[in-house]
């Protein structure tokens, strides 16, 4: 899976490259503008993450270029600046998200994911599993060692979300904004609860726990060898 | 160009007003003398005319005529000014004592004024007999040049008055304005001296003339809102480096113990995470800021789309509930509303007002929403059981960085205290206000939202 960054700033285009190719992806960096369109334009990405300033050209003349040339990458913006009309302008071109500096990289990560699996096409699953932790999304039931747990509504959103995307560090501001809805920056720990009452449910009762903290960047549900 | 000063334009203006007055004055009193000397010049003239028809009663001809010009030089002498001529009905010339005089001098009957190479004369015709048709003609010319000297030198007199009295209400004028306008220089030496250093500075309202007071208020009230202003901005910036100080000698004192010698891996990674929690927060906060700086310059627009406040009343309500059943606090609604309004914006504004009342409300409290329509819009109110807030701090409650438990936060991860500033920025920018009461054992925030626009 090949990703194009295009970003001035030498430092926030390294870590940037060194996080998305430690995360398994294979992630080409660049700093100007001209040369950040010619390779979207001939280079074959799964993904373009461009900065809205840039020497050259800027990241919108790039996307427009994209878009003219037919082709449907998904794009990803970055920008210091957060006016509204900025986001507007951004996603009446074609973009597909949009972050603002400052941004957490676990954010940007699980951004880049849901839009890598927006394209591929969404097969249709009835159960979720990892190691002894089924859900049935048909019957709406969850089970971890053949035992039946009972979950709300918003518990099993959650715990669905963190199966679908086991291995993958959430962020608290994606669980609220895709569990619930909330689309602000809070600093609330209703997550922190809610994930400590699913976890009472969900693994207490076992050795071998499911739901990881991951400490200043959110949470992850993968099987861990103790 | 330079414009006129305020004193000097009343000078000129006084100036102009005492000019016009004297001048028509002046005028007047002139044309009066002027048709008083003529009423006088008839009458003189109508003297003569009676005494020389008497000399000269039943002349026909012109033999009859001279033989009776003997007597006219006497007559004549009696006003040295008067001149005669005496002319036929046939318009011959019978006698003629002003020689000098051109020969075509006006006909008419009656008097006339004419000027002759300088000197002003009467004309004054009039037949010898009246009552016939073919009479001799008798033409009295009076020179009455010491008139119009005098015309003359009243003349001279008025444009003197004009131009001394003009000059006089100038000066007189300008002093007047000048000690008239004293207030006002006052005012413009405060107001120079307003910078913004000195921003306590006021004018003396009840020193002010009438006309000056209310400018005078405004002038004052403006100040209070610039010092005012000019107070939070500064507490505010004060109070960021304040709250960005802590994180930051956080980060370089850990940062550098870390560094001073070799450690196990595990250090660096408590190292880094510890950073990691406090540049977050220090993130958060900058985001924040720059939220409450756009509301500042007006550029938060909501959008405005139909919503149920109940819906979203009741979203919010579910993703506190977690947080709530922790400490069993109740949480419910009451009511319902609509409006046009951000999605978004209304719901960080209301979660932080449930954030906030969460915080607050002890173990088996409740938390109660309330949606109502009222005269011009609409009421939404979030009151919470517990301790009440004293009446002298809930004004300062939405201030930047305002906490009500001081000692709650120093360096901790707990919100920096912009949670309510923000949620009356999201208020006022749909063009509503907010307000919090408090009493014994509750706390409520009144949020009215206007529904038409």
């Amino acid at each position: 899976m090949k990703l194009l960054i295009v970003e001035d700033q030498p430092k926030t285009g390294h870590y940037l490259r060194q996080g998305l190719n430690e995360a398994g992806f294979n992630t080409e960096l660049v700093a100007d503008g001209i040369t950040g369109q010619h390779l979207a334009l001939t280079g074959d990405y799964a993904l373009l993450i461009l900065d809205v300033m840039l020497p050259g050209r800027d990241g919108w003349q790039i996307l427009q270029a994209v878009r003219s040339a037919g082709l449907d990458i998904p794009v990803l913006f970055l920008t210091a600046r957060d006016a509204v009309e900025d986001r507007v302008h951004g996603l009446e071109l074609g973009a597909d998200d949009y972050l603002v500096k400052p941004f957490a990289f676990s954010e940007l990560l699980a951004r880049v994911r849901s839009l890598l699996r927006r394209g591929s096409a969404a097969t249709q699953e009835t159960h979720l599993q990892l190691a002894d932790l089924r859900l049935d999304l048909i019957r709406r039931r969850v089970e971890r060692a053949g035992q039946r747990i009972d979950l709300t509504a918003k518990e099993f959103a959650l715990l669905e979300m963190l199966l679908r995307r086991q291995g993958e560090v959430l962020p608290k501001s994606l669980i609220a904004s895709q569990v619930w809805d909330m689309n602000f920056d809070s600093d609330t720990n209703v997550i922190e609860v809610a994930i400590r009452r699913l976890r009472l449910k969900v693994d207490d009762a076992h050795p071998h726990k499911l739901i990881h903290t991951v400490r200043g960047m959110g949470y992850v549900l993968e099987e861990r060898n103790a | 160009m330079r414009r006129l000063s305020l004193g000097s334009r009343l000078a000129l203006l006084f100036a102009a007003c005492t000019a016009v007055v004297s001048l028509s004055a002046g005028v007047l009193f002139n044309r009066a003398s002027e048709s008083h000397f003529i009423e006088l010049d008839q009458q003189l003239l109508d003297a003569r005319l009676a005494a020389l028809r008497g000399s000269l009663a039943g002349v026909g001809n012109r033999e009859d005529f001279q033989q009776r010009r003997e007597r006219l030089p006497a007559e004549l002498n009696l006003s040295p000014d008067l001149a005669l001529r005496v002319s036929g009905a046939d318009g011959q010339r019978w006698f003629n004592a002003a020689n000098a005089l051109p020969d075509d001098l006006p006909t008419q009957a009656g008097l006339t004024s004419l000027r002759i190479e300088g000197t002003a004369y009467r004309v004054f015709n009039a037949p010898l007999d009246p009552s016939k048709a073919d009479s001799p003609q008798l033409t009295l010319i009076l020179d009455i040049t010491h008139h119009q000297h005098f015309l003359q030198r009243m003349q001279h007199l008025i444009w003197l008055t004009v131009s001394l009295s003009a000059l006089a209400t100038a000066l007189l004028g300008a002093w007047a304005a000048r000690s008239g306008l004293r207030p006002l220089r006052r005012m413009s030496e405060v107001a120079a001296g307003v910078s913004a250093s000195s921003l306590t500075q006021r004018l003396p309202e009840e020193q002010m003339p009438p006309e000056l007071a209310e400018l005078a208020q405004s002038f004052n009230a403006m100040l209070a809102r610039l010092d005012d202003s000019f107070q939070r901005l500064s507490a505010f910036s004060a109070d960021i480096a304040h709250e960005l100080r802590t994180p930051l000698s956080n980060l370089l004192t850990h940062t550098q113990v870390t560094l001073t010698r070799p450690r196990t891996l595990e250090d660096y990674r408590e190292t880094l995470h510890s950073n990691l929690e406090e540049l977050q927060w220090m993130a958060q906060l900058v985001n924040d800021m720059l939220y409450l700086a756009k509301a500042d310059h007006g550029l938060l627009t909501p959008r405005r789309e139909a919503l149920e406040l109940a819906d979203e009343v009741d979203a919010l309500l579910e993703f506190f509930m977690p947080l709530a059943e922790e400490s069993r606090v109740r949480l419910r609604r009451e009511g319902k509303a609509s409006l046009a309004g951000d999605r978004g914006m209304l719901r960080r504004a209301l979660s932080n007002l449930l954030d906030n009342a969460l915080r607050f409300t002890p173990m088996e409290g409740e938390i109660a929403v309330k949606l109502e329509h009222v005269a011009q819009g609409l009421r939404v109110s979030v009151e919470n059981t517990g301790e009440g807030i004293a009446p002298g701090l809930l004004p300062q409650l939405f201030d930047r960085f305002y906490r009500a438990d001081p000692a709650r936060r120093e360096g901790s991860s707990e919100h920096a205290g912009l949670g309510l500033a923000i949620t009356q920025s999201i208020v006022r920018a749909h063009g509503g206000q907010i307000r919090c009461e408090s009493g014994v054992g509750w706390t409520r925030f009144v949020i009215e939202l206007p529904t038409s626009h």
